[in-house]
């Protein structure tokens, strides 16, 4: 890191209840410091990443577009909250006379990463988790779009991984809401990331006119990046590669993608990469293509750790205990025949399950029926948090309504539970989108399995990164009461609450009755 | 998407004709007497049938001169003299000025032909070169003097009054005649005219017809400038110190 800090601040500096750490990356306006929390907070985690914004009346920079960007900021993490998008916790400003070039800095307090996309690039080109990275990458856009806005800077730099190893889009200064097909961004961009449409494009009084098409652009660029360690446009340096890309938009030259792409990858990377941006795939169409390619609906996938998980070794101790104790009963097993036991509610496509599917994480002879076997264990590889487990899942589900799809129970809370996982509509419609964009409408039941089931792992794979590292008890049955409850209400009785101990303990037993006794 | 504009010199026709030509990175344009080998015509019996070519490469230009006998200059009309000899035959000259005027020998005439290249870029902020950071759109060369008549017309409004008028073309002269003697109504409003090209100022709907009115151009310059702090406090060192003393710095 050779660039000199935007915003110097010296470590072990105070704000709010924060105190500065190490700095962990500088951009053109602001500067990253790693923080961690000096006093009691339910609401706020132990440590977050800083971001100081000079903003102060005193900075020698008296910028008046940069008050701007942070206000794009600022209103984007106020209005948006989507699991792939950075969260904000709060802001404040630097109230500090003695330090005239911090005191008025505006302070973001967000979500700590383990690391961004692009130190993962420089550590190991080409990750051999790129595919899963780029549809989550993928889902953060759709995240964005689907709200409504534009981000308007993707890059390897702004793409940030977390402890669990999944994916958050940050760096939301040059993001723009939408005004009909278009939002206007300040004019600044990323020359690699840039479409030629933009390049030298005309710029009005409130700044250039930006379409969601250019974030998919910036997407292909980055996803040829990833699987090949090349740029897709050729030339030596940004520049040169400026030039190729209005060439190519011109028609003079056409797109010539790296001979190491796989046919499916080439496709998507062409959609994004077109030479007008009326021709460029959309984002949910976007997101379809790449998940299909990443294959993330049916395989189970590991993002990279960017450091060992401290958390890993007591997930071992566990598994461990749950395998000596479910191996007694291990050996007498009897197959369950092939899907005749009312499967056609699982789900509208009736896909035939073979009743050992996914038999190394769930077992096949304790009762969980085979027809939400594959909707069960899918959901659970959804997620990359490794406590959530098909195991986990359907000891939910029997634990909610013993498997009942038809569940309906309308006195429960102010407007009733509903289907195989006792879901209360409102709270459903956040979570029933695999991209993470809430419903536009609260769904009615009937909820069917199909629904409720991915609807419930998401929720889990959410609330699971959000519980305290300290907690008493198995995280699983902590994050299944978190689901009962909520994750901050376990939070904050330090384990699961009371009422709900009852709830959890009956999820314990059948989470270790449908453990195998040897994961593969 | 395109870098580099060509003006073709006024013909006698029309002297007030305007007309550019706009050429896109790696776009040509041929120019000499004859009207079917050239994109643009030169009506001089003293330029060659094909005179010469003019290539856009990225941010800069090269120069082909197709000529047998003739040396073409390159002069850099603010360079104080500075220019570049291009002998016949050469093919792919580069040219590294943002105003050029090609001086065409034209049997005791001199035709200028002017090419400029609005899009050079400069180091900005903390950025590198990889093409990684993020960076601003515009590129202002803060030597020259469009960026002067920028900071003449940002000055009220920088000096403290938001509102402020803008000042006039005229007075915008007056301002800049201490460093810049020749300083006129003409320069400063092809200066205006030059910032509203190289800032890619959307032209409003109501200035869609060039009329006469340019208030609106001024003011779009003006505001696209500070909202983007292209010209701050600090840079209004460039104009001349006459108003210095009434400011505390």
């Amino acid at each position: 890191m050779t660039e000199p800090y935007a915003v110097a601040v010296p470590k072990g500096y105070r704000v709010g209840v924060w105190e500065v750490r190490e700095p962990l990356a500088t951009g053109a306006f602001g500067s990253v410091y790693a923080a961690r929390r000096t006093a009691e907070s339910t609401e706020l985690p132990r440590t977050a990443a800083l971001k100081f914004l000079p903003t102060g009346t005193a900075t020698p920079r008296r910028l008046t577009h940069l008050r701007e960007l942070v206000e794009r900021e600022v209103e984007l993490y106020r209005r948006l909250k989507q699991p792939r998008l950075v969260r904000m916790y709060e802001t404040l400003t630097v109230d500090d006379p003695d330090r005239p070039e911090l005191d008025g800095a505006t302070v973001l307090v967000l979500e700590r990463a383990e690391g961004s996309l692009s130190a993962l690039l420089t550590a190991e080109p080409r990750p051999e988790a790129g595919p899963a990275l780029l549809a989550q990458i993928c889902e953060g856009l759709a995240q964005l779009h689907g709200a409504g806005w534009v981000h308007g800077d993707l890059k390897p730099a702004n793409v940030l991984l977390m402890d669990d190893g999944s994916v958050r889009l940050a760096d939301f200064n040059m993001a723009a809401e939408l005004e009909g097909t278009h939002a206007y961004t300040p004019a600044f961009s990323t020359p690699d990331y840039t479409p030629p449409e933009l390049l030298w494009t005309e710029i009005g009084e409130r700044g250039r006119r930006i379409r969601p098409s250019a974030d998919v652009w910036a997407f292909g660029v980055l996803a040829h990046l990833v699987l090949t360690d090349s740029f897709p446009l050729p030339g030596g340096t940004p520049t040169a590669r400026r030039d190729a890309a209005a060439a190519y938009a011109r028609g003079t030259d056409e797109l010539r993608l790296s001979p190491e792409l796989p046919d499916d990858w080439r496709q998507i990377i062409s959609a994004c990469l077109t030479r007008t941006h009326q021709d460029r795939v959309c984002g949910e169409a976007l997101l379809d293509r790449v998940r299909a390619a990443a294959g993330t609906g049916h395989r189970s996938f590991r993002l990279p750790r960017l450091r060992p998980a401290h958390r890993r070794s007591r997930r071992i101790a566990v598994l461990a205990a749950g395998a000596a104790l479910a191996a007694l009963g291990y050996g007498i097993t009897t197959w369950t025949g092939p899907g005749d036991d009312g499967g056609s509610k699982a789900g509208e496509t009736r896909k035939v399950t073979p009743a050992t599917y996914g038999a190394s994480e769930l077992r096949t002879d304790k009762g969980v029926p085979v027809a939400y076997r594959r909707l069960i264990v899918d959901s659970a590889h959804d997620c990359v948090q490794p406590e959530i487990t098909p195991a986990l899942i359907a000891a939910m589900l029997k634990v909610e309504s013993d498997f009942d799809p038809d569940l309906s129970d309308p006195d429960a809370g102010e407007e009733g539970e509903y289907g195989i996982a006792r879901w209360t509509p409102s709270i459903l419609r956040w979570w029933i989108r695999a991209d993470g964009v809430p419903a536009k409408e609260t769904p009615r039941p009937p909820l069917t399995p199909s629904e409720s089931i991915p609807a419930m792992a998401r929720y889990l794979c959410f609330a699971e990164p959000r519980l305290e590292a300290g907690l008493s008890g198995d995280r699983r049955v902590l994050v299944a009461a978190a689901y009962r409850t909520s994750y901050k209400s376990v939070n904050n009785a330090g384990g699961v609450p009371p009422k709900y101990r009852d709830y959890a303990a009956r999820v314990a037993h059948y989470l270790k009755e449908y453990t195998p006794a040897v994961k593969k | 998407m395109y870098s580099i504009i060509v003006v073709p010199p006024p013909t006698t026709e029309d002297e007030r004709d305007l007309s550019q030509i706009r050429l896109a990175p790696g776009e040509r344009l041929t120019f000499g007497r004859s009207a079917h080998d050239n994109d643009l015509r030169i009506t001089h019996d003293g330029v060659s049938r094909r005179a010469g070519e003019i290539t856009a490469q990225g941010a800069f230009w090269i120069l082909s001169n197709l000529s047998r006998e003739q040396t073409y200059v390159v002069e850099n009309p603010e360079g104080a003299g500075e220019h570049v000899k291009i002998a016949p035959g050469r093919l792919d000259a580069p040219i590294p000025f943002e105003f050029s005027r090609i001086v065409l020998p034209a049997a005791g005439d001199l035709l200028a032909l002017q090419v400029w290249a609005p899009r050079h870029d400069y180091l900005s902020g903390t950025g590198g070169l990889d093409g990684a950071t993020t960076a601003p759109a515009f590129s202002l060369d803060r030597t020259k003097r469009y960026f002067a008549v920028l900071a003449a017309l940002c000055e009220p409004r920088l000096r403290g009054t938001p509102h402020a008028p803008l000042p006039t073309v005229d007075q915008v002269a007056d301002r800049l005649r201490p460093t810049w003697p020749a300083a006129s109504r003409t320069s400063v409003q092809w200066n205006i005219d030059y910032l509203a090209v190289k800032l890619r100022l959307k032209p409003g709907p109501e200035s869609a017809d060039t009329g006469p009115r340019l208030n609106g151009k001024k003011e779009s310059l003006v505001s696209l400038a500070l909202r983007f702090d292209l010209v701050r406090e600090d840079d209004l060192a460039v104009l001349a110190s006459r108003s210095s003393g009434r400011v505390p710095r």
